[in-house]
C-alpha cells in the first residue's frame, strides 16, 4: 500500500461519504425543528429503499423505477414515524421519544427481516460505466453517480429551505416555535412536513447506499444509524452545512482507516475519533456554543 | 461582606455586565434593581459562580471567590434562590431540604460516610424545624412539583436557609406574587435581617425594594448608574431617566 | 423445569444490566455504554475462570471492578457532554468496546486445544458451572442471590441521602450545584457503580451462555439496558426488575409461540408503551401512590389531614 492507494481510498470515501451527509442532514433537520433525535431515521430510509424493490421485483416495472419508488416510500415512512413516535408524546419527555424511536428502529428492522426472510436483496447500480481515470487515480463510475445524485438532493433541499415559503416556515419553527405559532404557522403540520422532507432525503440516501453496495441487507441498518448520528454530532446538531462536511469527513476517514488497518478494525477508530471529538468539541464543527 | 470590583461579563459582543462595583455590609439588605436586561440576573449568576466573569473580582469576606467552583460557594456561606423557581420537582419537599445539608455547619457533625448512609433520622430534627418555620410541615412527603406557586417559593427559600448561609441572594422573589403575598414576603425579609442574615435582593417590584432595603444599587445596560439609600436613589435623575425613558 | 431455571437466569443478568443503567439514569445521564461494560465483565470473568483457573466469585468481582474502572474513565470525559450528545458519545464508546473484542485474540494452549477469545469467532468453552458440577437450579439461585444483593443495595441507596442526591442532579443540575452538590463527583460515581453492576451481569452472562462473541454486545443490548429502567420508571428498582421480567419473560419467551411475529410485536409494544405512558410504566406519581399504599404511617397522616 503506497501513498497513491491512501489517496485513492480517501477519494472513494469522499464520494460515498455524500450518503452519510444525507443521513446526517435528515437527523439534523428533525433535531432542528423538534430538538429530538429520531433513532429510527436510518432504518426508515433503508426500509424505503427496500420498498422501492417492490416495483421491479413484484410489479414488473423497469429497474430504474426503484429509485423514485424508494424515495417516495421513504417519505411516507417518515410521516408514519412522526405519527407513531412523536405526534402524541409530550415534548417535555425526551426519554420517551428516544425509546419510542428505538422501538420503531427494531420494528422496521424486523419487518425487513420478516419480509425478505433475512436474505440480502440485489440493488441496481445508478450508473454502470467504465471508471474515470485521472492520472494515477480513478473514480468509480457508480460512486460518481451516487455522488452526483446526493449533491443534487442537497441542492434541492437547500433551495427548498431557503427559497420557498415552506422552507421559511420550517426554519421559523426551528428558531422560535412559539413565535412561529403566533404568526399562524401550524406547528404539527410543519413538524410532520419536516419528517416527510427528511424521509425523502433518506430515501435518496438509502437508494444510493443500495446502489453503491450493490445490495441491501438488514445488517446495514445498525452501522448506518451509528454513522449517521456520528455525522450529525460532528457537524453540530442542527447544522446542515456541518452535516455535509462531516459526512464527507467520516466517509473519507473510514476508508482511510480501512486502507491503513483492515475492515474489521476500521470502525473502532471511527468510534474513538467521535468520542474524542465530542469531548474536545461538544458543540460540533460549526457551533460556537458547547453542550446540548 | 461581599465586594464586587470592576465586574464584567461579555457574551460575544454583548456586554451584559460592564464594570460594576458595589459592596454589601454585614447585616444589611442590599437591593439590586434596574430595568429588564440591565444585567441584574447576570450579576447574581456571577456571584454564585454559574458564570465566570470576563473581568473584575468578587470578594466574599475579603477572599477572592473566582476560582471557587459553584458547588463550593454554598459552604462558604453563599446561598441563593432562583427567579424561575428551581426545585427538584420529583423529589419530596422533605428531600429538597435534605439536599441543602451539604452545608459547612453540618459537615463537622456528620462525617462523610454518615452523610451518605446516615439516613433520615440524622437530619430529621433540623429539617422538621425548617419546614415548620416555612409553614410546609404538612406537605413534607408530597412531591415538590405538586406544591402551589407560593408554597414552592417558600420551599425554595427554606432550602437556601437550610444551608445556614451568611449571605442570601434572592433573585426576584416577588415575581408572580399578589399584593398580599408580597406583604408577607416583606415581613419575612425583615425577619431574616433581624436574625442576622445579610441579603442581596434583586427585584423588579419597586415598592418592596423601597420598603425593605437599606441601600440600593441601580443598573442600566450593564452599568451602575446610581447607588444610595432608597430615598436618594428615587430622587436621582439618571434613575428616573432609565425607568421613564426621558428625564422630566 | 430446566427451561424455567434457564429463563430465570436470563432474566437475572438482564436485570443486572437494567440496574446498571438505572443508577446512571437517575443522574439524568442516558448511557448506551452499558453493553460495553457488560462485555468487559463477560470477557474478563471468562478469561479469569477459563485461562487463569480462578473461582467464579473472585473472577466476578474482578470483572466488576474492571468494568467499573473503565466506566470511571469514561465518566470524566462524558461529563462535558449532556443530553443527546451523551447518548451518542456513549453509543460510540460501547461500539468501540464491541469492535475491540471483535479484533481481540488471546489464546493459550491447554492440552490439545487452544482456548481463549479469538476475534470474530468469539470465546468458547466458558464452562465453569458444568465443570464444577452446578445444577441449573443452583446456578439460578446463585444468579438471583447476586441480583437480590445488587437490587437490595440500590433499593437502600434510593432511601439514603446519596440516592436523593443522584435524583436531584437528574432533576436540575444548576439547582443541585447551588445547594452544594458536586456534579462531577456524583455523576462519575454513578457511572462507576453502574459499570460495576454491568460487569457483574456480564460475568454471569458469560458463564450462563458458555460462548460469547462481540455480536452479543451490540446496540440492541445497550438499548435493552436503558429500556428496562425507562419502561419501569425511574422511581424504584422494582420497576426495572418488573420490566426485565416483562420483556425477557413475557415478550421474548412467553410469546415464542408467535414465531417470527414476536419480534415485530416487541418493537411495536415499545412504541405503544411510550405513547401511552411517556414517563414509564411506574412514574413518579404512581410510585408515590404505591408508597402510600404500603406505608401505614403515611396513611394515618392522610387521615389526620382529611
Amino acid at each position: 500500500m503506497g501513498f497513491v492507494d491512501y489517496v485513492q481510498a480517501i477519494i472513494d470515501g469522499l464520494l460515498f461519504g455524500t450518503t452519510y451527509s444525507l443521513i446526517g442532514i435528515g437527523f439534523t433537520l428533525v433535531f432542528g425543528v423538534m430538538q429530538k433525535i429520531n433513532m429510527s431515521y436510518a432504518a426508515g430510509s433503508l426500509a424505503g429503499a427496500y420498498c422501492g424493490l417492490v416495483g421491479p421485483q413484484l410489479m414488473g416495472l423497469p429497474p430504474w423505477s426503484v429509485f423514485p419508488l424508494s424515495i417516495a416510500a421513504s417519505g411516507v415512512i417518515g410521516y408514519l414515524i412522526y405519527l407513531t413516535c412523536f405526534r402524541f408524546i409530550p415534548l417535555a419527555s425526551p426519554l420517551a421519544t428516544l425509546m419510542s424511536t428505538v422501538g420503531m428502529l427494531l420494528l422496521l428492522d424486523e419487518i425487513i427481516v420478516h419480509s425478505t426472510a433475512g436474505m440480502p436483496q440485489n440493488y441496481p447500480a445508478i450508473y454502470d460505466g467504465d471508471p474515470i481515470e485521472i492520472g494515477d487515480f480513478m473514480l468509480r463510475a457508480d460512486l460518481v453517480g451516487v455522488f452526483l445524485v446526493c449533491v443534487v438532493a442537497m441542492a434541492v433541499l437547500l433551495a427548498l429551505l431557503y427559497r420557498t415559503r415552506l422552507g421559511m416556515a420550517t426554519r421559523a419553527v426551528a428558531q422560535q416555535p412559539v413565535a412561529a405559532q403566533l404568526c399562524g404557522m401550524r406547528l404539527q403540520a410543519v413538524n410532520g412536513l419536516t419528517f416527510v422532507i427528511a424521509g425523502l432525503l433518506g430515501g435518496v440516501a438509502g437508494a444510493m447506499i443500495g446502489a453503491s453496495v450493490g445490495m441491501l441487507s438488514p445488517l446495514i441498518a445498525g452501522p448506518i444509524t451509528v454513522k449517521g448520528l456520528i455525522v450529525t454530532v460532528i457537524g453540530g446538531l442542527g447544522s446542515i452545512p456541518g452535516a455535509i462536511v462531516a459526512g464527507l469527513m467520516v466517509g473519507a476517514a473510514e476508508n482511510l482507516f480501512q486502507a491503513l488497518r483492515n475492515v474489521t478494525e476500521r470502525d473502532i477508530y471511527v468510534m474513538l475519533l467521535l468520542f474524542v471529538f465530542l469531548v474536545v468539541r461538544p458543540g460540533g464543527l460549526f457551533s460556537g456554543r458547547g453542550h446540548d | 461582606m461581599l465586594e464586587v470590583r470592576g465586574l464584567s461579563k461579555h457574551f460575544g459582543g454583548v456586554r451584559a455586565v460592564d464594570g460594576i462595583d458595589f459592596s454589601i455590609r454585614p447585616g444589611e439588605v442590599f437591593g439590586l434593581i434596574g430595568p429588564n436586561g440591565s444585567g441584574k440576573s447576570t450579576t447574581v449568576n456571577l456571584v454564585c459562580g454559574l458564570y465566570q466573569p470576563t473581568a473584575g473580582e468578587i470578594l466574599f469576606e475579603g477572599k477572592d471567590i473566582a476560582p471557587v467552583p459553584t458547588h463550593r460557594r454554598l459552604s462558604l456561606g453563599l446561598a441563593r434562590t432562583f427567579q424561575n423557581i428551581r426545585l427538584f420537582a420529583n423529589l419530596t419537599v422533605w428531600e429538597n431540604l435534605w439536599m441543602a445539608e451539604n452545608a459547612p455547619s453540618h459537615r463537622a457533625e456528620t462525617r462523610f460516610l454518615k452523610r451518605w448512609i446516615g439516613g433520615r433520622s440524622d437530619a430529621r430534627e433540623r429539617i422538621t424545624k425548617a419546614l415548620e418555620f416555612s409553614g410546609l410541615a404538612h406537605r413534607a412527603d408530597d412531591l415538590a412539583g405538586s406544591l402551589a406557586f407560593g408554597e414552592q417559593r417558600r420551599l425554595e427559600l427554606a432550602r437556601a436557609l437550610a444551608a445556614k448561609p451568611r449571605l442570601l441572594l434572592l433573585d426576584e422573589p416577588a415575581a408572580g406574587m399578589n399584593a398580599e403575598e408580597i406583604a408577607q414576603l416583606d415581613e419575612r425579609i425583615r425577619a431574616l435581617q433581624q436574625q442576622g442574615y445579610t441579603i442581596l435582593l434583586i427585584e423588579h417590584h419597586m415598592e418592596l425594594v423601597m420598603a425593605v432595603t437599606d441601600r440600593v444599587c441601580v443598573l442600566n445596560f450593564g452599568r451602575k448608574i446610581a447607588e444610595g439609600t432608597p430615598a436618594e436613589v428615587q430622587a436621582d435623575p439618571a434613575v428616573r431617566e432609565a425607568y421613564l425613558g426621558t428625564a422630566q | 423445569m430446566d427451561f424455567y431455571y434457564s429463563l430465570a437466569q436470563i432474566i437475572g443478568f438482564h436485570t443486572l444490566l437494567g440496574l446498571s443503567a438505572y443508577i446512571v439514569l437517575q443522574t439524568g445521564q442516558v448511557s448506551l455504554a452499558q453493553a460495553g461494560f457488560f462485555a468487559i465483565g463477560a470477557y474478563v470473568a471468562g478469561m479469569l475462570t477459563v485461562l487463569a483457573g480462578w473461582h467464579l466469585v473472585p473472577a466476578m468481582l474482578v470483572a466488576g471492578l474492571g468494568a467499573a474502572l473503565m466506566a470511571c474513565l469514561v465518566g470524566f470525559p462524558a461529563l462535558r457532554v449532556r443530553g443527546l450528545m451523551l447518548v451518542i458519545a456513549t453509543l460510540a464508546f460501547g461500539e468501540a468496546v464491541r469492535l475491540f473484542f471483535f479484533n481481540f485474540d488471546y489464546q493459550i494452549a491447554k492440552g490439545e486445544v487452544k482456548i481463549g477469545p479469538l476475534g470474530g469467532e468469539g470465546f468458547r468453552q466458558i464452562r465453569w458451572f458444568p465443570e464444577n458440577g452446578w445444577t441449573s437450579l443452583e446456578v439460578m439461585l446463585f444468579v438471583w442471590t447476586v441480583v437480590a444483593l445488587v437490587a437490595g443495595a440500590l433499593w437502600w441507596n434510593d432511601r439514603s441521602r446519596f440516592g436523593a442526591v443522584l435524583r436531584a442532579v437528574g432533576e436540575d443540575e444548576v439547582a443541585a450545584q447551588s445547594v452544594g452538590i458536586n456534579l462531577t463527583a456524583v455523576k462519575v460515581t454513578a457511572m462507576t457503580i453502574g459499570g460495576f453492576i454491568a460487569g457483574l451481569g456480564g460475568a454471569i452472562y458469560a458463564h450462563y451462555t458458555t460462548h460469547i462473541e462481540h455480536l452479543n454486545f451490540n446496540v440492541l443490548l445497550a438499548t435493552f439496558a436503558i429500556a428496562y429502567p425507562i419502561l419501569g420508571g425511574l422511581r424504584s428498582v422494582f420497576g426495572t426488575i418488573v420490566a426485565a421480567i416483562f420483556v425477557q419473560g413475557f415478550l421474548v419467551e412467553g410469546l415464542r409461540f408467535l414465531g417470527d411475529w414476536r419480534n415485530l410485536l416487541f418493537g411495536a409494544l415499545i412504541v405503544l408503551a411510550m405513547n401511552l405512558r411517556p414517563h414509564g410504566l411506574i412514574d413518579a406519581a404512581t410510585a408515590r401512590r404505591l408508597a402510600r399504599l404500603f406505608s401505614r404511617e403515611q396513611w394515618r397522616g392522610e387521615q389526620r389531614r382529611a
